[in-house]
This record gives C-alpha cells, sequence and structure tokens, in this order.
C-alpha cells in the first residue's frame, strides 16, 4: 500500500530528535538552566517573528533580499551562460580567455563590497557587485564544459545539416548543455543566497541580512533569531524548490550518489 | 579495471589541464589601457599604478605585514580546527547509520543555514575579539568537511566491511586501516570545499567588525576615501585566494595518486 | 582417513524480515577433508550466498551449528578465509598490491616472515612482478589473483570462494581455475567453491553438492572419480565429465 510505503519513509527519529532539542532548549530557558543574557527561547523567537510579519518588516525585507538574489542571479546567469557558450564553442577563445578566469576565480565575493561601496555607497548596486560577480563562475564553467563535451561532434554534425552559426548553438550546442548548465544556474543559486545576506550584513542596509545584523546591534536576541531561522528557511525552500524544478524539467540532472 | 571515463571525467581532465599563458592576455590589456587612460585623479577609478602606491603606503606603517599574518593566521588554524572537527563527528556519525538518520533533519538544517548569517550571532554572543573570529570560521567550516565525511563513511562497499569481519579486525583497526583511508577522497573534496569559504567568513568578520586583518584593512581604506588601496588590497586577496585554492588542489592530486581516478562531477 | 577439517551438522539460516520469518537455507549437512575441492552449485536465489556467509562466519546459523576442526563457530575462526565475488571492492585500492597481500597477516607477524609469505603467495598466483602496483592498475583476472594472494598468505586450513570467477572472461577464467588446482596440490588447502556453472564445479571439484530448492537444501553430493592433474581440454572430453555434467543439470532442473 502507497500510504504504508511513506509511512515508513517518514523519518521518525529524525523528527523526534528535532523536536527534542527544541523542547531540551525552552525548557532550560524558562527553567533558569541557560541563562546567557542574549539567549532566548525558540517560543520567544518564534512570538518575535510574528511580531516582525505582522509589522510587515519581515515581508518588506524579504522582498528585498528575493529581489537582490533575483536580479544578480540572472545578470549572472545570462552573462555566464554567454561566456561560457563562447569559451565552449572556441578553443582560441579557451586559449586567449581561460588563464585570466582562472586569476579572477578564486577572488571572494566579500572582497568586492569595500569596493562597491566605494563606488556606490549603500545601495543596492553594492548589492548586485557582490552578489552578481562570484556567482558569474558556477554557470560560466559548467556551460564551457557542457559545451566542450560535446563539441566538436555537434558542429560537424550542424555542418552536415548547413546550419550557420547561430542555428548550431541555438537548436544542437545549448540544448545538448542544457543538463551541465541546469546544474551551475542550481549552484548560482545558493551561492547567490548567501552573497546577498553577505552583501546586506556589510554593504547595503536593507533586506534579511541587514535585518540581522541591526537587531543584533539593538541587542534585540529574538528579532535576530527570527530573522536566521527565516534565512534558514529560505535557503532550505529556494534550494528545495528549484531542485524540485530543474529535476522535472531535466531529469538528468538529478544529483547522482557519489561514484 | 576502472577503465570507463564519463564524459564528465574527459571534462575533469579538461578543465585541470593548465590553460595557456596566452589567457592572461585580457586582464594584461585592461590593466595597460586603465592604466594609459587614466591620468586624473579619478577617486572611483585609479589607475593601477595608484593601487601601487596605495599598497606601499599601507606596507610603510608595518600594518600590511601584520594583517596579512592575522588574516592567514585564522584561514590556516580555522580549517585546521574544522577539519579535525568534521572528520570525527563524520565518522562518529557515518559508523552509526542510525545517529545518521537521527541527526539528519538537524544537519540538514544547518546545512542549509548560510554561514554568513550567524556571524552576527557570534558576534553577539562572542564579543568582538580574534577568539570569535576563529571561532565562527572553524564551525562553519566543519560542516562540509562533516557532510562529506559521514555519507562516504555510508558508503563504503559492504564487501568491505565483509572483508574486515572476515579477518576479525578490532573496532579500531577497522576505523583506522578501513575506514578512513575509504573516505580520503571525500574529505578532501570536503575540505576543497571549506577552504573558499574559510576565507570568505575571516574577511567578513573582520570586515564588520574591524578585527585585525586584511578585511579591516579594506573598510578602513574604502571609509578613508583610499580607492587605491581598495583595489591594491583587492589584488591582494585575490592573489591569497589564487595561492591557496591552487596550493590545495596540487596538494590534493598529489596525496590522491594511488586512488583509483573517480568520475568528476559537475 | 583423518577427521574432517570443516562440518556443517543440519545447519538453517532463517531470516527475520518485517513480512515474517524466512528461511534461506535449511537443514545443510556438509563436510570437508584435508586438502578436498568441494564445489556446491545451485541455481539463482538459493542462498548460495548466505550458505557461504554462514560457513565463512559472517552469519550465525539459526539452528544447527558449523564447527572448523572440530570447534563450533562463534564468529570468523582463524582458519578460515573468504575470497568474494567482488574483487574490486574486496581490495583496499589505495594499497599496493603487495601491501593488500599483507593486510591479514602483518598485524600477527614480524616483518620478515610478514614479507615472505607475501612473496611466497604473489609467486603463487603469478604476481610478483606487479607487487609494486595498484589494484586498479591491474585487469580483473589479477585482482582476483592479488585477492586470492591475500587468503593464501594467510595459511589458511580452509578456503571459501563466492563464484569468485563469475565476472570474468572465458579465458581468464579457464587460466585461474587451473592456477586454483595447482595452489590447492601445492599447499594442500581445502576449498568450498561456489558457483552456478555446473561445467566449473565438475572441473574443479573432487565433489560436488547440489544445493537447490527455497529455501536451499543440499540435494545431492556427486564424488567426482575424475582423473588428475585435469585438463581444460582433455578432461572436459570425458564421456564422464559429460555424464556428471547431464546428470547435475537434471537434478537442478536447468535442462
Amino acid at each position: 500500500m502507497a500510504s504504508r510505503r511513506t509511512l515508513a519513509n517518514i523519518n521518525f527519529s529524525g523528527i523526534s530528535v528535532f523536536v527534542l532539542i527544541l523542547a531540551a532548549w525552552e525548557a532550560s530557558v524558562r527553567l533558569g538552566a541557560i541563562t546567557f543574557e542574549f539567549f532566548p527561547a525558540p517560543s520567544a523567537i518564534f512570538a518575535g517573528a510574528v511580531e516582525l510579519a505582522r509589522d510587515g518588516i519581515l515581508l518588506q525585507d524579504l522582498l528585498h533580499t528575493l529581489l537582490s538574489i533575483a536580479i544578480g542571479w540572472t545578470i549572472a546567469t545570462i552573462v555566464g551562460v554567454s561566456v561560457g557558450l563562447l569559451l565552449g564553442f572556441s578553443p582560441l577563445a579557451r586559449r586567449y580567455g581561460l588563464a585570466s578566469i582562472e586569476v579572477l576565480r578564486p577572488i571572494p565575493g566579500i572582497a568586492f563590497a569595500p569596493l562597491g561601496l566605494l563606488l556606490f555607497g549603500f545601495s543596492l548596486q553594492t548589492e548586485l557587485v557582490v552578489t552578481v560577480l562570484p556567482t558569474v563562475w558556477p554557470v560560466m564553467i559548467n556551460t564551457m564544459g557542457g559545451v566542450a563535451n560535446v563539441q566538436p561532434r555537434l558542429t560537424d554534425v550542424g555542418r552536415t545539416f548547413r546550419l550557420n552559426s547561430y542555428e548550431v548553438v541555438r537548436y544542437l550546442l545549448l540544448p545538448a548543455a542544457m543538463p551541465s548548465i541546469v546544474v551551475g544556474a542550481r549552484i548560482s543559486l545558493s551561492l547567490a543566497l548567501v552573497m546577498a545576506i553577505v552583501a546586506e550584513i556589510v554593504g547595503n542596509p536593507e533586506g534579511l541580512g541587514y535585518g540581522i545584523v541591526r537587531e543584533q546591534q539593538a541587542l534585540h536576541p529574538e528579532f535576530m533569531f527570527a530573522y536566521i531561522a527565516v534565512v534558514g528557511l529560505l535557503g532550505l525552500i529556494l534550494n528545495a524548490g528549484v531542485l524540485a524544478l530543474t529535476t522535472s524539467l531535466w531529469p538528468s540532472t538529478a544529483p547522482r550518489p557519489v561514484a | 579495471m576502472t577503465g570507463q571515463m564519463s564524459k564528465f571525467a574527459a571534462f575533469g581532465r579538461m578543465v585541470s589541464q593548465l590553460p595557456s599563458p596566452r589567457g592572461l592576455l585580457p586582464i594584461v590589456l585592461v590593466l595597460v589601457a586603465w592604466q594609459l587612460l587614466q591620468t586624473g585623479n579619478s577617486p572611483y577609478f585609479p589607475p593601477p599604478s595608484a593601487w601601487w602606491r596605495g599598497m606601499v603606503q599601507i606596507a610603510a606603517g608595518g600594518k600590511l605585514l601584520t594583517a596579512s599574518i592575522a588574516t592567514i593566521e585564522t584561514i590556516v588554524v580555522g580549517l585546521a580546527i574544522s577539519i579535525v572537527a568534521g572528520v570525527v563527528i563524520g565518522v562518529l556519525i557515518g559508523i552509526s547509520p542510525r545517529t545518521g538518520r537521527a541527526l539528519g533533519p538537524l544537519l540538514e538544517f544547518f546545512r542549509a543555514m548560510p554561514p554568513p548569517a550567524i556571524v552576527p550571532l557570534a558576534i553577539l554572543f562572542l564579543g568582538y575579539d580574534e577568539r570569535m573570529k576563529l571561532t565562527i570560521v572553524a564551525i562553519s567550516a566543519m560542516w562540509p568537511i562533516l557532510l562529506n565525511t559521514s555519507s562516504a563513511i555510508l558508503q563504503i562497499h559492504p564487501i568491505l566491511l565483509d572483508v574486515s569481519t572476515s579477518l576479525r579486525l578490532s573496532v579500531l583497526e577497522r576505523i583506522r586501516l578501513i575506514v578512513i583511508p575509504s573516505v580520503v577522497p571525500a574529505i578532501l573534496l570536503g575540505i576543497r570545499i571549506a577552504l573558499p569559504l574559510t576565507i570568505v567568513l575571516t574577511l567578513l568578520v573582520e570586515i564588520l567588525t574591524s578585527i585585525e586583518g586584511i578585511g579591516a584593512l579594506m573598510i578602513a581604506a574604502q571609509r578613508n576615501f583610499q580607492s587605491g588601496q581598495v583595489y591594491g588590497l583587492l589584488v591582494l586577496v585575490g592573489l591569497f585566494g589564487f595561492v591557496l585554492n591552487n596550493g590545495f588542489s596540487i596538494a590534493q592530486s598529489a596525496i590522491l595518486r594511488r586512488w583509483p581516478p573517480r568520475n568528476v562531477q559537475a | 582417513m583423518s577427521a574432517p577439517v570443516f562440518e556443517c551438522r543440519s545447519a538453517s539460516v532463517v531470516l527475520s524480515l518485517s513480512a515474517g520469518p524466512r528461511p534461506i537455507i535449511s537443514d545443510i549437512n556438509l563436510e570437508l577433508r584435508h586438502a578436498e575441492f568441494l564445489s556446491i552449485v545451485g541455481p539463482s536465489g538459493t542462498g548460495k550466498t548466505t550458505l557461504l556467509r554462514m560457513l565463512g562466519g559472517l552469519m550465525r546459523p539459526t539452528s544447527g551449528e558449523v564447527l572448523v576442526k572440530g570447534r563450533v563457530l562463534t564468529g570468523p575462526p582463524e582458519d578460515v578465509v573468504i575470497v568474494f565475488q567482488d574483487y574490486a571492492n574486496a581490495l583496499l585500492q589505495w594499497r599496493t598490491v603487495a601491501s593488500n597481500v599483507a593486510f591479514g597477516i602483518e598485524r600477527k607477524l614480524p616483518r620478515k616472515e610478514c614479507a615472505d609469505r607475501v612473496n611466497d603467495a604473489l609467486s603463487l598466483v603469478g604476481l610478483l612482478s606487479r607487487a609494486d602496483d595498484y589494484p586498479w592498475q591491474l585487469s580483473g583476472g589479477m585482482q582476483q589473483r592479488v585477492q586470492i594472494a591475500r587468503a593464501l598468505a594467510l595459511r589458511p586450513a580452509v578456503m571459501l570462494m563466492d563464484e569468485p570467477f563469475a565476472s570474468l572472461d572465458a579465458m581468464t577464467k579457464a587460466g585461474l581455475q587451473d592456477e586454483l588446482l595447482r595452489v590447492r596440490d601445492r599447499t594442500r588447502t581445502s576449498f568450498v567453491f561456489i558457483t552456478h556453472d555446473i561445467e566449473e564445479a565438475v572441473y574443479l571439484g573432487d565433489r560436488v553438492a547440489v544445493l537447490n530448492g527455497s529455501p536451499g537444501r543440499i540435494e545431492d553430493i556427486v564424488t567426482i572419480d575424475l582423473p588428475a592433474p585435469r585438463d581444460q581440454i582433455m578432461t572436459r572430453q570425458l564421456p564422464q565429465f559429460l555424464s556428471y555434467r547431464y546428470g547435475l543439470h537434471k537434478a537442478i532442473g536447468y535442462g
């Protein structure tokens, strides 16, 4: 029976451990066993989250972060796929471009934060600088790899059918490289979330990241924890959602067990 | 024989081969053009010569060296702690599948949590000092290593475990001779992921709190509108990242020479 | 004749599954003498692997007992070594061939004696020249020989082999079969050899036991009276060989 099988698949021990820890946390704060000055009970955190949601601040910050991720990730994907296609397609481009990429790639995104602040001050642009620059790489590398895997076989096929370069890219290379591109885009998306939070912590006083810092500096730990929990949940939902969506559209991109 | 190489292995071979130095041309051209075109004293886009001047300025005060040491120290020590903690806890979790299942949702939750989000929490609890910086870096970098280790242990082939039972190995012998060597490739992969994470977090804490380090220098330069220094420090950080990441890559290949070649995953 | 080296008395294995208890093998009675080669044939699903694991001490019999040199088994015994079908995963791929062969004895013997035994074992299987290579650099047949060498280094009384040549090509298989017989002659080890290949069972065995049914039972034990040393071409042509083969086919129900 399908219901019996799904019942067996629910991780009872896992859920109960989770619940147990939350309960122990709550109990120890209430009973005074833990008296760190800034250590709120889960119930206080939940109440804080509800209050933030009711005041609309939470939603506002959430939307800002989501917007930032969306814009940043879109730009990164467009740039990454375009450059990746070029590099995958043309050995010449690789010869005159790969070393530069290998030099630029290790620069951590956070290092661009002071530069962004210098150029744009505390604004969305700074946030985008920090978000876009590191997230270009996974998409670019994966696109390049995906195309290079099917080159030059597929171009030869294209030539046999007398397709011009644009048609080769659009109808042959791009679809063939799609699984790789999708995996790269997935990695970029979770990276974009992290970098947006980073940018909001140091660069742009808006969004969930700023919410965490703001409440930390205001010494409101319950609100700070609430923001952190929302960030964590956002990460889970975003990753799971994108994984489900892309796996249903491109089944070959489902994560494989390692070797 | 492990003769089958998938197309991903070919991809891995391609990427890991050293790229032609001619590939540096774009960067060189940009820098040269930048230098030639920026004759004025633009505060936003100073030419590379101004970067050099800015760096010399900081170095003269001796601050460049002390900051670099502070940053590298945090990265290295933090990574070392995270490796030990990640491997030990990962092995303990991996050995007992029941523990793994019970801790599963908890681990997933921590894995999904972006480490930068925890930094303000660490500041709140541990204050503004070196120990806090090290703690947050070590704890965050632990996760990829822990998760990789525990999942690799679960994937140790049952036949290998049968061999160890059949040869009557003690528990400690089994861990030392079979479990740990089996998961070395996975541990190295986890460290590969953890390394950039330690760099990012170290810089993040330094930028946010101005605790001694390269990040502190960067944010100070930005606040003082020393744009040359901002760019110069950016290049320095890039250099650090390049050396650390590629250095580790080389070490990883050297260590893994005796393991069978794996299929590379995208 | 001396007492049996290996004995199985009314042994059964019953697994407790969520759907209820499931008998895998039932009432197994076997005897193995010094330097004897016992083949066990049977179709898939009759519990051949379970039988081997029980004989090797990896699994306790639910009833009955297994005895090695007269002592009842409570775990993997000293004198018995298992050679698995999956050689790639049974070897330690990160150690050299020589180091793999030493794996069973390195903690029990002084270095010199250990090294001598490793060299002896590798010579017996003809891989002394590859001692410093890694298993993943070797072909399938060679890796299986390394596993056999590792077993031989332990100087066991009994070698249990679980379809060891099943995933190898025909020519490699034939070569290894002959090598195995030569090893038996040189070392006087006893063998329990599990296979689904009837011809292999007859070619190698002094006796052939038929494991059949669900749960698996020993339905018959045939003594193989063929001239020694066996030869891949001559022996397999003999009318006796063909009649053993025919009889076993019928017994298992392949025909």
